[in-house]
């Protein structure tokens, strides 16, 4: 009787978990175990031949490499000036509130539109960030950041960090807020130095904050959308695609139209992070039983 | 944790039931003959909902029946008509610029099915003929457009050039001679990006005199097309009188964006182009006919389809929509509200009284269309724009680009 009544409770998000989560994946998953006609027909199943095809892709290694660079770089920088802005504005100064919500404006734009206004910052005719480079004689020719194929994968990153950044600050500061005045008074008292007290006190303390920040950004940094399609749009091939637009280009964009075979990237892009996240969080978690 | 595991079991075994649940129910409820689904791409934010809004109060004013009427912007309408067969939710009538794939899936109506006899003699012959699958009629020509070329009166003026060029040779010399000018001046702005690059490299192609496909094969990489991508890229690269990276750029934010900051002295437009430089003001233009190396000039003309979908009980409904929309006076006023030329001979001639479409209207005869009847064309459409651009990159191959297009098309032509 009790059980039953406990899953009157959990009823409701029981049906939202089904629907949200559980038929998308039971649907991703069958949808990779399928061949589609170019127009989205059901032609049937074919096993695990999509997996297979989606290995003999030529553009895979570029695309794999470009996912792994992507993730790693916006979130070590992102985590790296997050920790330093996170330290500004947990200090007192005049104007700190003001900085503080000026920090969350990249976070409340749409990404799309950020990413817009971007393309067009960089633009190679139009784009201010030339107009800049070229008056401070930093560079002596306007550069086509997002044409020029070394440069517009570190452009691309530089919107990732810009768009990352507030959530993480936000989480570090959390997290330097937590940490009591009195593990400083007694750093103080034992002669620390600034920097010895930083090491040795704010930045163990900072753990758990900085695991949900690395945590959460790459999972969200694997998973953008926005930036990559909107900044790349121009350039032909896949030689700049993550995972995630490759599989939009190979269901929709690409002479391959193939919703079986996306699918199955989609699978795998689904395992990937899993894996990914669990193996970091095993890291860390070792390290901390060691020390 | 093994209790925690056959929940998760359960709850899938649920969610596969709901599932196959919700895959009989969407194919139950297709045509009830209460309601029928519109979906129609939108061409501009102004004129084409309410046009449609407008036709489909009107229609069900006359039957009772009920539309379901969506629009779609381009950049996710293939996505979402894809989504919607994917779970058997096929829209009644959908207008889109590819149909071919959709007639050999079986899922289309030819017109013997649903249009009146009047309303299929009143196309225009070369464009009900680019909506045929094998020799039947399944894509209903909607509207059409042609490309023209045009060029900045101004720094024709300053670069001392009569008038547009009509050869090839003359086009490298008036492009040099804008170029010449200097002050970030540019002398044709080449859009191969993937946003629309089959449609500028097919301009090219036919004034060369060569041609997607020969008889009944492709031939993408014949000697001509060879010789015209090398031109392309030489323009590039040896003369220098394209915008930085060709291949790298797009028709609308790229070329036209150029064009209309008055910056270069060439570009292929169409007439929704025309209409911008007309409201902005800013710069001096004129249309001219292409400049060819093949004698004569030849355009790209585009057909936009709308396709009739098969569901059990829809038929009549959906022929009653058709006629209405193709009755002379609703298609010509929304093909003129949008810009666009017509599809019907009656159109044709209302609309050729307009000054302004002139220059598109003249070059209509002449205009090519592309092979769009051929379902393997969705592919090879799809795999030009994501790849040609490449070989007008520094260091790129003209030869080799062509070559793996051509293989991947006789792949395309031969899959299911």
């Amino acid at each position: 009787m009790g059980r039953w009544r406990a899953l009157l409770w959990l009823g409701p998000s029981l049906a939202l978990i089904a629907a949200v989560v559980l038929y998308p994946a039971v649907a991703l998953v069958r949808a990779s175990l399928s061949r589609y006609s170019i127009t989205g027909v059901h032609q049937g199943s074919v096993g695990a031949a999509n997996y297979a095809r989606l290995l003999e892709q030529e553009a895979l290694p570029t695309v794999v490499a470009n996912t792994v660079l992507w993730v790693a770089a916006i979130v070590l920088v992102t985590v790296v000036v997050s920790l330093g802005l996170a330290q500004l504005l947990n200090e007192d100064f005049p104007g700190r509130r003001l900085v503080r919500w000026a920090l969350i404006v990249p976070w409340a734009a749409s990404v799309i539109m950020t990413s817009k206004l971007f393309v067009w910052i960089y633009d190679y005719y139009f784009g201010i960030l030339n107009h800049a480079l070229l008056a401070l004689r930093l560079v002596t020719a306007p550069v086509d950041w997002l044409g020029n194929d070394a440069t517009v994968m570190a452009a691309m990153i530089a919107v990732g960090i810009f768009v990352s950044l507030p959530f993480t600050t936000y989480v570090v500061l959390a997290g330097l807020s937590a940490i009591p005045g009195e593990v400083y008074e007694a750093a103080r008292v034992d002669g620390a130095s600034a920097w010895r007290t930083y090491w040795s006190v704010t930045v163990p303390l900072l753990r758990p904050a900085l695991l949900v920040a690395v945590v959460l950004n790459v999972i969200y940094v694997f998973n953008s959308f926005p930036i990559v399609w909107t900044l790349n749009d121009r350039n032909p091939g896949f030689a700049h695609d993550t995972m995630i637009t490759y599989m939009y280009k190979i269901a929709f964009k690409s002479s391959l139209r193939d919703v079986g075979l996306a699918a199955a990237l989609g699978v795998v892009n689904v395992l990937v992070i899993l894996v990914a996240v669990l193996l970091y969080l095993r890291t860390v978690s070792w390290r901390e039983a060691e020390a | 944790m093994r209790r925690a595991l056959t929940a998760l079991g359960v709850l899938g075994a649920a969610a596969t039931l709901l599932l196959s649940a919700c895959d009989r129910g969407a194919e139950r409820s297709g045509g009830s003959g209460k309601s029928i689904t519109v979906v129609i791409a939108e061409y501009s934010k102004d004129h084409t909902k309410p046009f449609w809004q407008g036709l489909s109060e009107q229609y069900t004013k006359q039957g009772g029946v009920k539309v379901d009427l969506r629009i779609i912007d381009w950049n996710s309408i293939d996505q979402q008509v894809s989504t919607m067969i994917q779970a058997s939710q096929r829209p009644d009538v959908l207008s889109l610029n590819s149909f071919s794939s959709y007639a050999k899936d079986q899922l289309l109506y030819s017109a013997d099915d649903v249009l009146s006899p009047k309303t299929r003699d009143d196309f225009i012959e070369a464009f009900a003929r680019g909506g045929e699958y094998q020799g039947k009629l399944y894509g209903f020509p909607i509207l059409s457009s042609a490309r023209a070329f045009f060029y900045n009166k101004d720094l024709f003026a300053r670069a001392g050039l009569a008038g547009p060029p009509k050869t090839w040779d003359e086009f490298v010399h008036a492009a040099r001679k804008i170029q010449a000018l200097g002050g970030g001046v540019i002398g044709y702005a080449l859009p191969l990006g993937p946003e629309e690059a089959q449609a500028e490299w097919a301009i090219w192609m036919w004034n060369n005199g060569g041609d997607w496909k020969s008889g009944d094969g492709w031939a993408i990489n014949s000697d001509k097309n060879v010789q015209t991508l090398r031109f392309l890229a030489d323009l590039a690269n040896r003369y220098g009188v394209t915008q930085i990276n060709p291949g790298k750029t797009n028709r609308t934010d790229g070329a036209f964006q150029l064009f209309k900051d008055g910056r270069v002295g060439m570009v292929m437009g169409f007439s929704p182009l025309a209409a911008q430089l007309d409201a902005e003001k800013k710069v001096s233009y004129g249309v001219a006919a292409m400049p060819t190396a093949a004698g004569q000039s030849v355009t790209l003309g585009v057909e936009d389809y709308l396709m009739a979908f098969k569901k059990t009980g829809n038929q009549d409904a959906v022929k009653r929509f058709l006629d209405l929309y193709y009755q002379p006076e609703n298609i010509t006023r929304w093909i003129t509200a949008e810009g666009f030329l017509p599809v019907t001979k009656s159109g044709l001639q209302q609309m050729s009284s307009n000054a302004q479409l002139k220059p598109y209207l003249d070059a209509l005869p002449n205009a090519r269309l592309a092979p769009t009847t051929d379902p393997a064309w969705d592919r090879v459409k799809l795999d030009v724009q994501q790849n040609i651009g490449l070989a007008v990159q520094p260091g790129g191959n003209p030869k080799q680009v062509l070559d793996q297009l051509q293989k991947n098309a006789v792949v395309a032509a031969g899959s299911r």
